[in-house]
């Protein structure tokens, strides 16, 4: 158990942190060192402001309106996938830092419990919509379009909620654990609390953590870039 | 495949890339929700015509020799050569596109894929792969260019022609067709025919426009074969022309690519910025109308009036008001068809499609939503600018039996403006 948490949750940590923040600034090098295109690629009707198309390019991005009116059903659970991951991330901030005030109206036992249920929600609306993406790209016109990347990817996310899900719903370790094992991390100092290797999701964090490392290795050189890229390809629709 | 072959069509992606088409390469995320928005996928459900689709066989290509982890693992993306498959599939579902670019305006990264598509024209055209008909007819438009003299005598026989047409509509003797006036405001560059001269120079006439026509056409088949420079070329003709006389402004005539040709595209072939204004005909016509300098009376055209966006003017050009207004003015019983303005469905006969017969099958199969909308709106005549979106209505006109008239928005001007001359004259008009 050690050995593997030393190797996922220590090790494996560092090397994806370097690699993800590399790879996406070679990433974001590559874009910005390779000329504009010669031809304005807008289409109309294009809002006349340096102010207008910032807010058409969030907008578009952000809410995909057009995505929503021509595939409701798809829209709604990228939407649900989105802003599931966006509030697990939020989360998982928790274990670098303690929010401020929230435990101090909730109380410890009330933020563990809120934190249970708001993990929980997003962990299960996040495997819902990955499930529903592979399924999705097992028939049709979408199993023709996809490509190895598209499953590995899918593959990947699906053991990141999935091992997560399970810490959540079947460990018995709270946060105040893994921030002192996260903490750890970060001073350089790296050491996993007795607490969670003995406990009974060690091999979870470690599973969960192997998987994270190679989405995060992965991610800056996967179709994931369009984290960043969606919002420079939305800015040229109004150019 | 061959050394040789491989490095002159990597070359060509290489010399074309710029950081939009990068960030195509790299973000899409294949989810296809393009695929609905396609005139052509909808229509024929064949997976060649996905819009995706068509810019994956470019991004295998980038994903093989422009992108590190393609390098490294190109199963991953089923990254491959430009081999003779790849092409085959290329050629067909790159020639086939009409360019309307309505896949772009619903998927969520604004993906153009078009302009991916641009790529795949010039990779065709490297490997000797370019359509035929598109690149004869690009050639013979750079010839009349460049011996511009040996065409002088039919064309100015023709503009006399057309003038006396313009007489008898207008029973004004002194109306013409204008032709080499120096010190005009506006150059017209119509398209080859009759049909887009004479309304216009009625309405330039009755308006007492300074103008004076071009003796080139506005059309670009180098810009749909996909050749930049063959395309710089055919612009180039008119804009020579339009220097020499000293002309303020070019009007382009109702056809759709025309607009984004001069309007957009001729700064990005050419590198000088375009230096003339360039306006639509239907910009200028809503012009004259609002400023009481033509008249048009109202509900001289019977029935209901339905108007279509072509692409290349509306989402494309950003034309989507003034002809509504036009065709507001001369009738009150204007119905929208739905979708409309910029998401209005291709008609499926843009990008030169209709001038390839070889593509005649998906052309008219990929209509289907168009037919429906026309269906749906109850209108009895259509008015619709551009030339090949009417070449391709008019036929599925007749297909599906929708007893549609099609008429150019000029022409409805034209009927409707009173003018001195006989009623019969205005026959001529039609
Ligand atoms: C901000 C604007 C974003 C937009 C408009 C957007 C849109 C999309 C769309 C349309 C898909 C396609 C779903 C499919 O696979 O069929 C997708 C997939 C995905 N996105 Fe995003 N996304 C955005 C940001 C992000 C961010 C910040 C993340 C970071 C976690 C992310 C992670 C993913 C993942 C993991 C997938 C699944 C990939 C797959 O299907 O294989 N996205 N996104
Ligand atoms: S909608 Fe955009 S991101 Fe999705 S498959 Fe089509 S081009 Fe790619
Ligand atoms: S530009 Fe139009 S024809 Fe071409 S792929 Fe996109 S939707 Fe289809």
């Amino acid at each position: 158990m050690d050995t593997y948490l030393w190797i996922t949750s220590v090790a494996g940590v560092y090397v994806a942190g370097v690699v993800f923040v590399a790879g996406i600034g070679w990433r974001i090098y590559e874009w910005a060192t390779t000329p504009k295109s010669p031809v304005r690629l807008g289409m109309f009707p294009k809002p006349a402001t340096t102010g207008g198309r910032v807010a058409k390019m969030l907008t578009d991005t952000l809410v995909a309106p057009h995505a929503a009116r021509i595939e409701p059903r798809m829209w709604f659970f990228a939407m649900m996938f989105h802003v599931a991951a966006l509030a697990a991330f939020v989360g998982h901030l928790r274990i670098v830092q303690e929010y401020p005030l929230l435990p101090d109206l909730l109380g410890a036992e009330g933020m563990n419990a809120f934190a249970a249920w708001a993990g929980g929600i997003a962990g299960t609306l996040m495997m819902i919509a990955v499930l529903y993406w592979i399924g999705r790209r097992t028939f049709g016109p979408f199993k023709n379009l996809s490509v190895p990347e598209d499953y590995l990817l899918l593959a990947l996310l699906l053991g990141v909620i999935i091992m997560g899900n399970h810490m959540r719903f079947f460990g018995h370790v709270h946060a105040a654990e893994y921030r002192e094992w996260f903490q750890s991390l970060l001073a350089f100092r790296p050491h996993v609390p007795d607490a969670i290797s003995n406990s009974n999701v060690g091999w979870s964090l470690g599973t969960h953590m192997l998987f994270v490392n190679a989405l995060l290795i992965y991610f800056p050189f996967s179709k994931l870039v369009h984290t960043i890229g969606s919002f420079a390809a939305n800015y040229a629709r109004s150019e | 495949m061959e050394a040789q072959q491989l490095t002159t069509l990597t070359g060509v992606i290489d010399k074309k890339m710029n950081r939009q088409l990068k960030q195509y390469m790299d973000i899409c995320a294949r989810c296809a929700i393009c695929k609905d928005a396609c005139h052509q996928y909808v229509g024929t459900g064949d997976f060649t015509y996905l819009p995706a689709r068509r810019a994956e066989l470019i991004r295998q290509i980038y994903k093989k020799y422009f992108d590190k982890a393609g390098r490294f693992v190109p199963a991953l993306y089923e990254a491959r050569d430009p081999d003779e498959n790849l092409l085959d599939e290329l050629y067909e579902s790159t020639y086939a596109c009409t360019g309307c670019r309505r896949c772009m305006y619903y998927c969520p990264f604004s993906i153009d894929t078009a302009w991916i598509l641009s790529v795949a024209k010039a990779i065709l055209i490297a490997a000797g792969r370019g359509n035929e008909m598109l690149g004869q007819l690009a050639d013979a438009a750079i010839f009349k260019g460049d011996n511009a003299a040996m065409f002088e005598g039919v064309m100015l026989s023709g503009f006399e022609d057309i003038s006396e047409e313009v007489r008898a509509i207008t029973g004004n003797p002194e109306h013409q067709v204008h032709v080499n006036k120096e010190g005009a405001d506006i150059l017209y560059v119509a398209l080859a025919g009759a049909h887009s001269i004479r309304p216009a120079a009625v309405i330039f006439e009755e308006a007492g426009e300074s103008w004076t026509i071009s003796m080139f056409e506005a059309a670009n088949y180098g810009y749909f074969y996909g050749d930049a420079e063959k395309a710089r070329l055919i612009t180039k003709r008119y804009i020579d022309e339009a220097k020499r006389l000293g002309v303020k402004e070019i009007v382009v005539p109702e056809c759709g690519h025309a607009y984004r040709v001069a309007e957009i595209f001729y700064e990005a072939w050419s590198g000088e910025p375009m230096p003339f204004k360039v306006s639509h005909i239907l910009e200028k016509v809503d012009e004259y109308i609002k400023a009481g300098r033509i008249t048009v009376d109202r509900d001289k055209i019977d029935g209901t009036v339905t108007y279509h966006d072509p692409c290349q003017i509306g989402r494309n050009g950003g034309v989507f008001d003034a002809p509504r207004d036009i065709v507001r003015a001369v009738t009150s019983r204007f119905v929208e068809l739905t979708p409309n303005r910029e998401q209005q469905w291709c008609c499926g006969g843009g990008g030169g499609i209709v001038a390839m017969e070889e593509f005649k099958d998906v052309r008219l199969k990929s209509g289907g939503k168009k037919v429906e909308q026309l269906k749906a709106s109850g209108a009895s005549v259509l008015a619709c600018p551009c030339e090949n979106c009417r070449l391709q209505i008019e036929e599925l006109n007749e297909v599906h039996g929708l007893g549609l008239e099609v008429w150019q928005v000029i022409d409805l001007v034209v009927a409707a403006m009173p003018f001195k001359a006989t009623p019969e004259a205005d026959a001529a008009t039609m």
